[in-house]
């Protein structure tokens, strides 16, 4: 580069031109993941994130997900910032010693320093979910855990690398703990290697724009975005308080309904407070989630940004927020070591949750998703042993504007091809589709969540499964319809017909057996009887709405294959009164 | 040569169709050229077509009969896609997955906002996926038979829906096709004029989604593009040309129109193709070897990088929205032209992009109402172009200062020469960061390579580019806003023949070999149909290789045997990723077989010597430093080893040159400007 300015503060074509910068430095390091890393989890279903922060530490730019904390604040806290060096490399994913920055202990983040010269410039940030790192089951987490120490090793805050060196024992230890040490070992090295390509180019980025100018830049994006997420929180949120309540079926233990408790405080003086301390008290089995402080403005600030190009998702969006309040005991604040492996399901019924604090305070945010889908299949064929990770999708929530989406998992993460399953696994795949009548009727539809209906081919296998909403369907919203529930069958229509709990592990299949997977989708939004015929005819032919469903909510007769308007028009007069929100019937304030 | 073999230097057409204007080269067997310019027909490209074709010919006295080869570069396909254009077509698909296209990867893109996202609609909505019954193992063993039956209802079906073509991709078909032959076969018989692809002959690679997106593409574009060269052979033959027309795919080759028409989705980036082709024909007259291509137009730049002449091949293409896994040239596009858009965001960031103001209204200078600032106006507020087309056209400076005072500068506090600097800061950053994509991401150092710049707007930009990646050369082609049909001139007839591995881990090497031997007779059968004769016939082996478990392989060059290639395939991955894995089992997925039919190539002739550079003129430039009096050169008026200095402005005819102080120009031979960068680069 034959660039190099020194100004101390960064005018706003430079300010574009380091985020362009920045994001392309994102983007390089998630293409060296995606393309060396061995698990299927990481390469296929693409469950790993990177982010870039500044010299003290705070997250300057990130991926579109809301899940995040504050990530070098755990490492800051054991090794001070000013005895970090060129070429030293943290990890960690200690659940309760980050304080929630990683929220299961399969997800692991591996983080350095950047240097220009002697000065501190930055730092940069990969992280990806590790298929197995020990613990009670293949695939570590399980819906039978009780304590995290069942979740498999976990690694505290720690130097991996001082000036370059590596500390080989340690990362010995750890494969040796896995039980696919090759995949474990072939994804660490894709992590550092993303890491140390993130290094260097942000130290060109420092030495073509100088540290201060870089430094000015960075604190300038979080300055912004939490500018614009706060005249978004005021123009949303009046003065008092909002509620909103949401539920997860239980933790696989006996537990039932469990509650998710939302207050949203806005005071006189414009401090935004949220609150969630009447949540109800954390549980036995493994859906307790160890939300760090931060993930509820990233959440909030991710629906105000949009996708709005202008702005990045950085640590500005929580800074957002005066105060989060949490209970220590609660299922959003567990006490160490309850047992996290299946927070996912209580993660997206928070997103969800904070959407309903929007819908009630009128702004309108999606209706609720349901929570993706995970299925751990162990098992073997004569002597080789496998594990299958599948994710399922599910139908994501209406939005004001939109039917919610069909069939997708969350940001980023795909799945496993069908053809790629069969050629992998000892499975075959009967059918892969849409769950019609899943989506939550209304004038824009929810997302129908997926059917998989596996053929077993293993000598025998142990199915661990996690599916929500069974009995707490995602809510519609303004009118909108709650989403249909799904549901686990073995050897469907048969004698030998039987249903699994969806949240349970430690189900024996055998060779032969059927497993049918049907998913939940996303609430719908808006009066169903304002759906334009046409819509709803498309999606009777699609295969996204039956015919009886077109009929008995929708209003809209179809027969040989067209819409029968007449008698249409004459259902649709007979309009059904609706409220705020749905989940199984109308109410105004859901509980 | 002898008049026995029809692939030596003949007189040639090439005939480029952009959306304003035809462009027709023809040129001898000596190499001499002339070239005609007509109106594009939109409504029949085949009237401009043979207008152009007619109106070069008589410049350049050339009978029709004549003529041995046309080459022509359509974006026909493209536009097809990419506005939604194609025909109603239905996808039969294994029964159970009707929902394959809708469920997709099941992912909210990456860089997509959760909240927001809503899912594009699919090129074929579900209500047109038919299913049959039958089912494959990954094997390619028959698990279900194929019901018959199943496939007539699902042929009525089509019927009723009144699609005009059909893609059949059913699960596994790409280890064994007898299914998707069957399903062909019977659809053929009950669906007359109705236009069919299988998913085996397009793109015979694992992932179900992918592959069925690939053929739907193909399927939905088929009888558009075949009428369209049905109608252009018909049009030629009507005026006596009765030489093969050949066309240019996404691979930067040439293949007959008979082939185009079986599989069109592989002519879907064949503009930019041709470009770099022509830009490689012109770098390596010149000298040159290692060049990155910049290729500037209105609304985007497209990026390519080649080592060794050679253009990489990859299978991670996309179109629009979609993944599209077939061979085309590596290259990388950004939303960046000299029509993009600059604007002030409501938080004061200046941005330029993706939107553009496109052809109209266009930059504010042109003066058909455009009134926002583009990349183009702040090249005229710094004096970048003195005139446009050679002349033909005045630049409006006012209103590009207005533009620019309105849109950028006034709501920053800048000075409008400030803002201009600004707005190409933004946009000339955009580009490095997609040559650093192409370079430095893919294992090389930019420092290395000769950056070429073609396109409209390719020259104004290309030594700010350069010193901002610290390339000390720049070759300006000799036609840099038409270099087009210099690539379709150079190109050679391409194709790929692949073959999956079915079995994943090491493979024995009698499977290997019998793999490639198969793949080179598909080659060979290729060859004889599009008259390639022996001398002229080049294949290569190459292989699709990654460590077990990953998903994502390298092409790496066949060496002969595994254990050679596991070796240079952990070598490149050395290169790219900065590590190898010595203890991890070194997997083969697939091989391919690049057959080259070799067209003998565009032949250049040298430029006569130069009289010694001349200014015609002097233009006040802003340069960032200070403003300069810049002399102004007619290209047209510089001959072989005429040299000036910068700061220089180089006008002609299709591109304006901006050469900054502190470089060197000198006239090449070969007729290529090459700017040298006077300060050697410390490294």
């Amino acid at each position: 580069m034959t660039e190099t300015k020194t100004a101390e503060t960064c005018d706003s074509v430079n300010l574009e031109i380091i985020r362009g910068g920045i994001r392309s430095i994102q983007a390089e390091m998630e293409a060296l993941i995606e393309r060396t890393a061995m698990s299927p989890f990481i390469r296929e279903k693409k469950d790993f994130y990177t982010a870039v922060f500044d010299a003290s530490g705070i997250m300057a730019v990130c991926s579109n997900n809301p899940i995040f904390g504050d990530l070098v604040g755990p490492v800051a806290r054991d090794f001070p910032l000013e005895t970090m060096r060129e070429g030293d490399l943290y990890w960690y994913n200690d659940c309760y010693g980050s304080m929630g920055a990683v929220s299961h202990s399969n997800d692991q983040v591996f983080l350095a320093p950047v240097f220009l010269g002697e000065r501190r410039v930055g730092f940069v940030m990969s992280w990806a979910h590790f298929a197995d790192i020990g613990g009670l089951r293949p695939g570590s987490i399980s819906p039978d855990t009780t304590d995290i120490f069942q979740e498999g090793i976990i690694v505290p805050p720690m130097k991996l690398a001082t000036g370059g060196v590596y500390n080989d024992a340690a990362l010995t230890m750890f494969y040796r703990n896995s039980r696919y040490p090759a995949s474990a070992r072939g994804d660490t090295r894709a992590l550092i290697a993303s890491v140390e390509l993130g290094v260097t180019r942000m130290r060109e980025l420092a030495s073509r724009f100088g540290p201060a100018c870089l430094g000015d830049a960075l604190e300038q994006l979080v300055f912004r975005t939490r500018a614009v997420v706060q005249k978004c929180l005021r123009d949303v949120f009046p003065v008092g308080t909002c509620r909103f309540v949401d539920r997860i079926d239980g933790d696989g233990h006996g537990s039932g309904t469990l509650r998710l408790v939302f207050e949203m405080t806005r005071t006189e003086d414009d401090h935004f407070i949220i609150d969630a301390t009447a949540t109800d008290d954390q549980s036995v089995g493994p859906v307790n989630f160890l939300m760090n402080r931060d993930v509820p403005g990233m959440a909030l600030g991710l629906y105000f940004l949009g996708g709005n190009p202008d702005h990045v998702m950085n640590a500005g969006a929580p800074r957002s927020l005066d105060e989060v309040r949490l209970r220590e005991g609660s299922l959003l604040q567990p006490r160490f070591p309850a047992p996290l492996g299946m927070r996912g399901l209580t993660m997206m019924r928070t997103l969800s949750a904070l959407n309903g604090l929007l819908s009630v305070a009128g702004s309108p945010a999606p209706a609720a998703h349901s929570s993706y889908v995970v299925v751990l299949l162990r098992g073997h064929v004569g002597e080789r042993h496998f594990l299958m990770s599948d994710g399922i999708g599910v139908g994501y929530g209406a939005r004001a504007y939109g039917d919610g989406p069909d069939g997708v998992y969350f940001v980023a993460q795909e799945n496993y091809p069908v053809e790629f399953l069969e050629l992998e696994y000892p499975v075959i795949l009967r059918e892969y589709g849409l769950n019609r009548d899943s989506g939550g009727p209304g004038r824009w539809r929810g997302g129908c969540g997926i059917i998989r209906e596996f053929e077993i081919l293993a000598d025998e296998a142990i199915l661990a499964i996690r599916l929500d909403g069974v009995h707490n369907p995602p809510w519609g919203a303004d009118g909108g319809m709650s989403a249909g529930p799904g549901r686990v069958v073995v050897n469907p229509g048969t004698p030998r017909e039987r249903h699994l709990k969806p949240l349970s592990d430690g189900n024996r299949l055998v060779k032969g057996d059927i497993l049918r997977i049907e998913t939940g989708g996303g609430g719908g939004r808006g009066h169903p009887f304002d759906r334009p015929p046409a819509s709803v005819l498309a999606d009777v032919l699609g295969g996204m709405v039956s015919t009886a469903a077109a009929e008995n909510i929708y209003g809209v007769v179809i027969a040989d294959r067209t819409v029968d308007m007449e008698a249409t028009a004459a259902l649709r007069k007979n309009r059904y009164e609706t409220k705020d929100f749905h989940r199984g019937s109308y109410a105004h304030v859901l509980d | 040569m002898s008049s026995t073999d029809p692939v030596s230097s003949v007189v040639s057409v090439a005939v480029d169709i952009g959306g304003t204007f035809t462009d027709i080269t023809v040129q001898d067997r000596q190499g001499q050229a002339w070239t005609a310019k007509t109106p594009s027909t939109p409504g029949d490209p085949s009237e401009a077509f043979l207008l152009g074709v007619s109106q070069a010919l008589s410049k350049a006295g050339i009978p029709s009969h004549d003529v041995r080869r046309v080459l022509h570069g359509t974006t026909i396909a493209t536009n097809m896609i990419l506005e939604n254009k194609a025909v109603a077509t239905a996808l039969v698909t294994t029964r159970g997955f009707r929902h394959v296209l809708e469920i997709g990867r099941q992912d909210i893109p990456r860089k997509a906002n959760l909240y927001t996202w809503i899912k594009p609609a699919r090129p074929v909505p579900p209500a047109h996926v038919f299913e049959v019954s039958e089912r494959l193992s990954a094997e390619g063993n028959v698990l279900i038979e194929l019901d018959e039956e199943s496939v007539r209802e699902a042929g009525r079906a089509c019927l009723s829906a009144g699609v005009r073509s059909v893609a059949v991709c059913l699960l596994h078909a790409f280890a064994q096709p007898v299914h998707e032959r069957r399903v062909v076969g019977i659809l053929t018989d009950m669906l007359p004029g109705v236009t069919i692809t299988a998913s085996s002959d397009i793109l015979p690679v694992v992932r179900e989604y992918e592959r069925s997106l690939a053929t739907v593409i193909n399927a939905q574009v088929m009888p558009g593009v075949s009428s369209y060269v049905r109608r252009l052979e018909e049009r030629l033959t009507g005026y006596g040309i009765a030489a093969p027309l050949l066309l240019m795919k996404s691979n930067g080759g040439v293949a007959s129109g008979g082939s185009i028409c079986r599989s069109p989705a592989t002519t879907a980036l064949s503009g930019p193709a041709a470009g770099v082709v022509g830009a490689r024909a012109v770098a390596m007259a010149a000298g040159f070897s290692d060049i990155i291509t910049v290729d500037i137009g209105g609304t985007s730049a497209d990026i390519c990088l080649m080592k060794d002449g050679a253009i990489r091949l990859t299978q991670h293409g996309r179109i629009g929205e979609w993944p599209l896994p077939l061979p085309m040239v590596d290259m990388v596009t950004i939303g960046a032209g000299g029509g993009s858009l600059a604007r002030v965001t409501p938080d004061g960031v200046l941005a330029v992009g993706p939107e553009s103001a496109g052809s109209v209204p266009g930059p504010a200078a042109y003066r058909r109402g455009g009134t926002q600032a583009t990349v183009t106006d702040a090249h005229v507020v710094l004096g970048h172009l003195p005139s446009l087309l050679g002349g033909g056209m005045d630049i409006d400076v006012q209103a590009a200062r207005k533009a620019i005072a309105d849109t950028v500068a006034n709501p920053l506090g800048l000075e409008p020469g400030e803002a201009a600097r600004g707005i190409l800061a933004i946009a000339n950053n955009a580009m490095v960061g997609a040559i650093r994509v192409v370079s430095v991401e893919r294992g090389y150092d930019p420092r290395d390579f000769v950056l070429v710049p073609f396109g409209g707007a390719g020259p104004l930009h290309g030594c700010a580019l350069a010193e901002l990646v610290g390339i000390r050369t720049v070759l300006i082609p000799p036609s840099p806003g038409v270099l087009c049909a210099q690539g379709l001139l150079a190109a050679d007839l391409r194709a790929e023949f692949s073959r999956g591995l079915r079995a994943t881990g090491t493979p024995d090497a009698v499977m290997v070999e019998q793999s490639f031997t198969a793949a080179e007779t598909d080659a060979t059968t290729w060859f004889t149909e599009e008259g390639v004769p022996d001398a002229r016939r080049e294949m290569s082996r190459v292989a699709l290789m990654r460590y077990a478990g990953q998903g994502v392989e390298l092409t790496v060059p066949w060496p002969g045997t595994m254990a050679q290639a596991a070796e240079t395939f952990a070598a490149e991955h050395r290169a790219l990723y900065g590590f190898d894995l010595p203890d991890a089992t070194v997997e083969l997925v697939s091989l391919r077989v690049e057959a080259v039919g070799r067209l003998g190539g565009a032949i250049t002739r040298s430029l006569p010597p130069g009289q010694g550079a001349r200014a015609t003129g002097m233009q006040t430039v802003l340069f960032a430093s200070e403003p300069l009096e810049t002399p102004v050169y007619d290209r047209t008026m510089l001959g072989a080893g005429d040299t000036f200095e910068g700061p220089a402005i180089v006008t002609q005819l299709d591109a304006t040159t901006l050469v900054p102080p502190g470089w060197h120009a000198v006239m090449d031979e070969s007729g290529s400007l090459i700017l040298r960068h006077k300060i050697k680069e410390s490294r």
